[in-house]
């Protein structure tokens, strides 16, 4: 087993919590997309306006399925901390690793266990939406935007916090909300812009989602050449 | 490797061990810079005083955590240690001591050229100490092995030499043999009254406490109490040669 895949199992050891928090979140994403094919579509557009709830519900819930995935991979970034707390790290880099090569790891971990909960959660809201009788090309959207945020929103959140983590002076608990807040940056827009700029939603999101990635990788490489060996000691 | 506290040899472990970079100069392991060299870092072991294992697995598991990604035999490595009791313990339910045998056992998954170890054997009994002494004499008859301690009595008895540091500087490399010091004080018990054979020494605590120049004149002074009829019972080197020279 390689370093990334045993980080990942000892995520899902080490707080089950966030686990079963990011399952709640994603089900209940889940159906809240489809609520609007519940509700008749009289009922749902508002007159005199340009917002379109009807198909701006199931867009605002790419956030939500997003931050699931988000609070899902947080354990991997507790993990870190731990890790650099009891001279896991340490061991490591004597071992031959290098920073980038833990990084590396916990990255993959986190963006493996993201990536499950995406899947089954897009499995399970486009299930709903077929059964509801969504349009499947909403849903093939969803699962675009779900995936492209969520991902982003994980890779920025895992790296910021490694390197926040690696730069601390003194030892610090694990259980920081910083990540979580972080990784919610990226997609807070993907509430809002469904609504206000419903043409233009999958784009605008599309984009917060490249660009994140990109800050996000640029901000691993830089990590890796500034942050000192030492940095990862405890 | 002898220092006071914060004299800087975990600092120098960690700069062997290619974790931390030199200010200045570079460290080698048969031509390889030991920081920039993925493979040379591989040849070696390096025991910090952390215990550097997964605290949420068990004793087998963590260990396993380590062999499946450098390689090596778990059981092996257990065994060694006498953990093959323990191994299905959770490490975080284990003592001090037993935290530091498993920590201990993961440098001997596999083979390696160096040894670094950050003293071994600090929060362990006595019994587990010579157990580790005994390992580790075994372990430098054909591979290099630098650790540090602040137990004297136990680097005069495995070291081969010494290496002194004190503020971050070298003060001493040499061959322990080749440490000389100024006066060795013996104690000599005896079941009858040797005071009068013995008009130079202090009784302190159950021994005449006896100081000479060199060692050898201690068996002189022995061979004449014996033949003017001392009973003797025990004769001990009450300080050790590196007391003296660790606090100069």
């Amino acid at each position: 087993m390689s370093f990334w895949q045993a980080t990942m199992r000892r995520s899902v050891r080490l707080s089950k919590t966030y686990f079963i928090f990011g399952v709640g979140m994603s089900v209940f994403g889940a159906i809240f997309s489809n609520t609007s094919s519940l509700v008749p579509a009289d009922l749902i557009t508002l007159e005199n306006t340009s917002i379109d709830l009807m198909n701006s519900i199931p867009l605002v819930s790419v956030a939500i399925l997003s931050m699931a995935a988000l609070i899902f991979s947080m354990p991997v970034v507790m993990l870190f901390v731990f890790d650099k707390n009891t001279g896991v790290l340490e061991y490591l880099l004597s071992t031959g690793l290098d920073q980038l090569d833990v990084y590396k790891g916990y990255v993959k971990a986190s963006l493996s266990l993201a990536s499950i909960l995406l899947a089954f959660s897009n499995i399970l809201n486009t299930a709903i939406g077929i059964y509801l009788g969504t349009s499947l090309g909403l849903l093939a959207n969803k699962v675009v935007l779900t995936f492209a945020l969520g991902i982003s929103g994980v890779l920025l959140a895992t790296v910021s916090m490694m390197a926040f983590s690696s730069l601390q002076k003194t030892q610090m608990g694990a259980n920081q909300p910083l990540g979580p807040v972080i990784g919610m940056i990226p997609m807070l827009p993907a509430f809002i812009v469904p609504v206000i700029f419903p043409s233009y939603a999958m784009v605008i999101v599309i984009s917060i989602a490249v660009v994140t990635s990109l800050v996000s990788l640029a901000l691993l490489l830089l990590s890796s050449r500034l942050i000192p060996r030492e940095k990862l000691l405890s | 490797m002898l220092g006071p506290n914060g004299a800087g040899k975990t600092t120098l472990f960690r700069t062997i061990g290619g974790i931390l970079k030199p200010f200045s100069g570079q460290i080698t392991l048969d031509d390889a810079d030991l920081f920039n060299s993925k493979e040379a870092r591989r040849r070696l072991a390096y025991l910090s005083h952390l215990s550097a294992l997964p605290e949420e697995m068990t004793v087998f598991n963590a260990l396993k955590y380590y062999a499946d990604m450098e390689g090596g035999d778990i059981e092996q490595s257990l065994d060694l240690l006498n953990l093959s009791d323990l191994k299905e313990r959770k490490f975080s339910s284990l003592s001090q001591g037993q935290k530091k045998r498993v920590s201990i056992s993961k440098i001997f998954l596999r083979e390696r050229d160096l040894y670094l170890l950050d003293e071994p054997t600090s929060n362990v009994d006595p019994k587990i100490s010579k157990e580790i002494r005994d390992i580790l004499i075994k372990l430098s008859k054909d591979k290099f092995v630098l650790y540090s301690s602040h137990n004297l009595y136990e680097a005069r008895e495995i070291g081969t030499y010494l290496i002194l540091i004190k503020n971050g500087e070298l003060k001493f490399f040499d061959k322990i043999e080749n440490i000389k010091t100024r006066q060795y004080r013996v104690g000599i018990k005896s079941l009858n009254d040797i005071s009068n054979l013995l008009p130079d020494s202090q009784f302190d605590n159950g021994y005449y406490v006896v100081t000479v120049d060199n060692p050898p004149t201690v068996a002189n002074i022995i061979n004449d109490l014996v033949h003017s009829g001392a009973e003797l019972t025990e004769v001990r080197e009450l300080d050790n040669p590196l007391q003296e020279f660790f606090e100069e």
